[in-house]
């Protein structure tokens, strides 16, 4: 089948080893943390509305280049990410990005669906260190630190999920995803960088003070 | 979009009074036939028969124009994005090579062309399908069929609260805007450079986070003081029976993809150039 013989090249063979890694090493990573796994009635709500956010942040965005632009709502993963954790923000980027997509264009791009979501699960990561928190503005040096790392893997999960996706579902010439995809991660970073990360400090630091303080 | 946030047209043709499980289902088995293949002339028949088929469900043209073009207008772009990186990239497909013009070192060929346009009705045949779901489906029914298909509950639930909530957040957002700008906080092109527009975006991002935490807050409570999640499964309101329309539709779905994988093996392996 014409399916596996493109797999069977030294790009998809790549492709496929990092995904099993990537898959592995999140598996490792969460049972070694050891938090449960069930979502509460706070995680539901999260994700209704971090998703309801991440469809009307969608319109927010600026235009940089053709096709490609920083869109603010990227950051809003990160966000909830770290407020809620792994699973909360795979699915506020999965449901999130779905609906925009269904509710804007009529249709729905699976394979950048992934990126989104991919983004949300590593940022959420950060949560499951039992040092950091948000909701009571415990955050460090290193947590900052790590919040950059976390993205940046994130990011390049994303990215090999969307290739594969887009590559051996929709059929698109592997020389113009690569381009498509280093486009889009240069300005998914930097909103994450310069938007994301930020509010989340702001947000800890607002968390970490009584509300009744001198200026 | 109205106000539960769906693109919901109430109608009553045999389309709406379809399961919503049999719609998302045959939906996603559309998308997976139309996956396998590279092939003009199966995305020709699958949009028609895409096209008859929102025909029947009544919904007028005038609503689904502007989704159309958006996606006309995406493929136009990718397609012109796609010959100017990758122009050769139809001719190692098909196996043969004709130039169609030449710009300097780019030798876009004939079979690039015909690949551009294969692709790109590859897109505009998922869209009709997905168009007969979002239009036909109550949204309160969308949540519940997304659970008959084997999702959880609870997130089924969520999806339920996104589609709930889209506008409210949006006419909150408005608002923010509205006022950070009464403040002087620039948005626009004219007045600031892009990192400084950037950066001013958090001064949108911080105050809605804050009230949507709090509606995080006031709505969970309010579920679990009425028992969400108390047990592992729950019934629907708008849960429909299925009736034998809905068992053909099944059949149909499911007998698309053995359809799809038999006609992938047999006849149509590979991109499709007649010339």
């Amino acid at each position: 089948m014409g399916f596996f013989k493109s797999l069977a090249t030294m790009q998809g063979l790549i492709s496929l080893i990092i995904v099993v890694l990537i898959c592995l090493g999140v598996y490792i990573f969460a049972k070694s943390k050891g938090k449960k796994a069930s979502i509460s009635t706070k995680d539901v709500v999260a994700i209704g509305i971090g998703a309801a956010l991440f469809a009307a942040v969608s319109f927010l965005s600026i235009p940089i280049g053709p096709n490609t632009s920083f869109r603010i709502a990227i950051a809003l993963l990160v966000i909830f990410g770290a407020i809620y954790g792994p699973i909360v923000g795979f699915l506020v980027g999965f449901i999130g990005h779905a609906l925009n997509d269904a509710l804007m264009y009529g249709s729905v791009w699976w394979s950048w669906v992934f990126m989104s979501a991919m983004i949300g699960l590593f940022a959420g990561f950060i949560f499951l260190n039992k040092s950091f928190s948000v909701k009571t503005g415990q955050i460090n040096k290193s947590h900052i630190i790590k919040m950059y790392l976390y993205s940046i893997f994130g990011i390049l999960a994303g990215s090999v999920v969307s290739y594969l996706g887009d590559v051996f579902l929709y059929g698109e010439p592997a020389d113009k995803v690569w381009l498509q995809i280093i486009l889009a991660n240069i300005s998914n970073f930097v909103v994450i960088a310069v938007v994301g990360i930020p509010a989340i400090i702001a947000l800890a630091k607002r968390n970490s003070k009584g509300s009744l303080e001198k200026e | 979009m109205n106000r539960t946030g769906s693109l919901y047209i109430e109608k009553t043709s045999f389309i709406h009074n379809l399961n919503g499980a049999v719609k998302l289902l045959l939906l996603i088995c559309w998308t997976v036939f139309i996956f396998l293949f590279m092939d003009l002339r199966v995305f020709l028949s699958m949009i028609i028969i895409g096209f008859i088929l929102l025909k029947m469900a009544q919904i007028p043209f005038k609503k689904i124009k502007t989704l159309i073009w958006f996606v006309v207008i995406f493929t136009i772009f990718n397609s012109i994005f796609l010959l100017l990186i990758t122009p050769e990239y139809g001719s190692e497909l098909a196996g043969t090579y004709s130039t169609f013009f030449e710009i300097g070192n780019l030798n876009i060929t004939y079979e690039t062309l015909f690949f551009s346009l294969t692709l790109s009705l590859k897109y505009l045949s998922i869209l009709p399908i997905t168009l007969l779901f979002l239009f036909t489906t109550h949204p309160s029914e969308f949540a519940s069929s997304l659970n008959k298909i084997g999702i959880p509950y609870k997130v089924a639930y969520a999806v339920n609260i996104a589609l709930r909530y889209i506008p409210d957040v949006t006419d909150e957002m408005k608002n923010i805007i509205n006022a950070q700008e009464a403040r002087g906080v620039c948005f626009n092109k004219k007045d600031a450079g892009i990192f400084k527009r950037l950066k001013n975006y958090v001064t949108i991002l911080i105050p809605l986070l804050i009230s949507s935490l709090n509606r995080v807050e006031i709505v969970s409570n309010a579920m679990d003081l009425r028992g969400f999640g108390r047990y592992k499964k729950r019934t629907w309101y708008h849960q429909k029976t299925f009736s034998i329309i809905d068992f053909l539709f099944l059949m149909i779905s499911f007998g698309m993809i053995i359809v799809g994988i038999y006609l992938k093996n047999t006849l149509l392996k590979n991109f499709w150039y007649p010339f």
